[in-house]
């Protein structure tokens, strides 16, 4: 039983660090419109780039990590969105032509990965080493760590998109994109800030979950497919969704893992993802036909 | 202070306006007439940067505005209020309205035009805190009028406004914009159907086939001929 509920909570604070990338990679899709395939390949290199930094050349104290490599994921997605992405809006089947091209940005960035870093698995250690004991239940810093950081990102992220002025026109966009336009918001814009944004969440998720696995120059399509699983799970574009079906697959995952090992992981994912849909065709919190 | 010279707007292959010319003295109220799908729309969109003309010049205030980007000319003052309203469906109706002062121009009188919105519509008040998408087809109407307000404009363009209410609304609305013009707004209007409105306009012209099919006081479309009989039915 003691061990279950340190399970249990392994599997919450997994959760919450899948909700900060299905976050980012929702928001995008929602104010922006695009469907990222190289969301995947943006968290390894968050992953690398925090290796870069705290292990392979700087050497650095750890929370430097989040200092530096989050500032940089932010201004990488918004040059992606300015070159990328930009000159592909108001052409002709944009949902197609932007899908194809950050496929071949994450074929790129792979290999990318693999001309500088190698094929071999590298891996970050724990930030904090050792553990905590709380009224019998064994909990490591790692953890509390990890789930610290994520719970101030994410309240950090819900306190932007409600109270501050670009967090308003990012939902505003996202809900009505010529209304965006009558009352002045730039679109343009704000679809790099979003950009910018999600690359961050992404990568923040990149450097919280690299210790719990090996890191390799394809390992992020891995974190693509949960993040799609997440959001068609909690119902597409559903922030409320989002945030129930990233604990629950967190703590799905951290169970499967304990019983039958992470192999067993993406597995029972799909087959939860298919019982949510079996019932609720539209996912958690989705609206069949909802608009946009 | 706004002229458009010579304006062609096409959607794809079709073209919506055909050279359109047309102008709003500073603080006139001119209205456009015109059956439904006959690019009245269209023209106001054009003008508001919301599409592009293909050719033409559109000036504000001696400035040449075609093209330029929608936030550009809400930053200068000049905005729609559109038909299909575009109100922000899940957010409160205060968040809609305080959107509606996005623009750095409008930022600084946003409470004072908040207060005038919330004056002129009361009934916002009471639903201050309800999701845009829980209102009325005239609530809704009222919120993108008020909208529209807060951005602190200089020249609304406003795209019927009275279509879908009710006639005590419609009579309400449109003294609300004619008050809106003594206060010394620009305003060019659309509307279907002429009525009560036709009287207080300055300047009156009828968009037929995306053409200018008669430009003149009101005085002037009350005896013309064939504005009579096309249009107001009157033989």
């Amino acid at each position: 039983m003691r061990e279950f509920i340190e399970v249990l909570i392994t599997g919450f604070t997994i959760g919450i660090v899948y909700y900060l990338v299905a976050v980012g990679f929702t928001l995008c899709y929602g104010v922006g419109r695009v469907l990222n395939y190289s969301y995947g390949s943006f968290f390894t290199w968050g992953a690398y780039l925090a290796w870069v930094i705290a292990v392979g050349y700087a050497q650095l104290n750890y929370f430097l990590v989040f200092i530096v490599v989050l500032p940089i994921m932010f201004l990488f997605g918004v040059a992606v969105d300015q070159v990328l992405i930009r000159p592909l809006r108001n052409r002709p089947e944009f949902d197609f032509s932007v899908l194809l091209a950050t496929l071949g940005l994450a074929v790129f960035l792979d290999n990318l990965v693999l001309v500088i870093f190698g094929p071999r698995t590298k891996s970050l250690p724990a930030f904090l080493e050792g553990s905590i004991t709380v009224g019998g239940f064994t909990i490591s810093w790692q953890l509390v760590a990890m789930f610290i950081f994520a719970l101030v990102v994410a309240v950090a992220l819900a306190l932007f998109m409600a109270k501050t002025r670009t967090g308003m026109s990012m939902r505003a966009v996202a809900q009505d994109p010529m209304g965006a336009r009558i009352v002045g918001i730039p679109l343009y814009r704000v679809f790099a800030i979003t950009f910018g944004i999600s690359t961050m969440l992404c990568g923040a998720g990149g450097i919280l979950l690299a210790p719990r696995f090996f890191m390799t120059p394809l390992g992020g399509w891995t974190f693509l497919v949960k993040a799609l699983i997440i959001v068609i799970a909690g119902g597409l574009g559903s922030l409320r969704g989002t945030l129930y079906a990233s604990f629950l697959l967190g703590i799905l995952e951290a169970i499967v893992g304990w019983q039958l090992g992470l192999l067993w992981v993406m597995p029972f994912w799909f087959i939860v993802l298919f019982a949510i849909l079996l019932v609720r065709p539209a996912g958690l919190f989705g609206a069949i036909g909802r608009k946009g | 202070m706004l002229e458009v010279e010579g304006v062609s707007t096409f959607y794809g292959e079709y073209q919506a306006i055909h050279d359109v010319s047309l102008r709003v003295e500073s603080g006139q109220l001119v209205s456009i007439f015109g059956p439904n799908g006959h690019g009245k729309s269209t023209l106001l969109k054009t003008i508001c940067g919301l599409m592009k003309p293909a050719s033409g010049v559109i000036r504000f205030e001696g400035r040449e505005i075609q093209g330029l980007p929608s936030h550009k000319l809400v930053e200068m003052g000049v905005v729609l209020i559109s038909e299909e309203r575009h109100l922000f469906p899940e957010m409160t109706v205060m968040e809609n309205l305080r959107l509606g002062a996005y623009a750095k121009s409008a930022r600084k009188k946003e409470a004072e035009n908040l207060e005038l919105v919330l004056t002129m519509f009361p009934k916002l008040k009471d639903f201050e805190k309800k999701a845009a998408l829980t209102l009325s087809g005239g609530e809704a109407r009222m919120l993108a009028i008020g909208r529209g307000l807060m951005s602190d404009a200089r020249f609304l363009a406003i795209d019927e406004p009275s279509f879908g209410l009710a006639p005590i609304l419609r009579t309400q609305v449109f003294e609300q914009i004619v008050a809106l013009r003594d206060r010394g707004l620009s305003i060019l209007l659309v509307e279907q159907t002429t009525g009560d409105i036709a009287e207080q306009s300055d300047y009156i012209y009828l968009l037929e086939d995306g053409r200018i099919a008669f430009s003149g006081s009101k005085d002037e479309a009350l005896h013309d001929d064939v504005v009579r009989k096309v249009f107001l039915g009157i033989t």
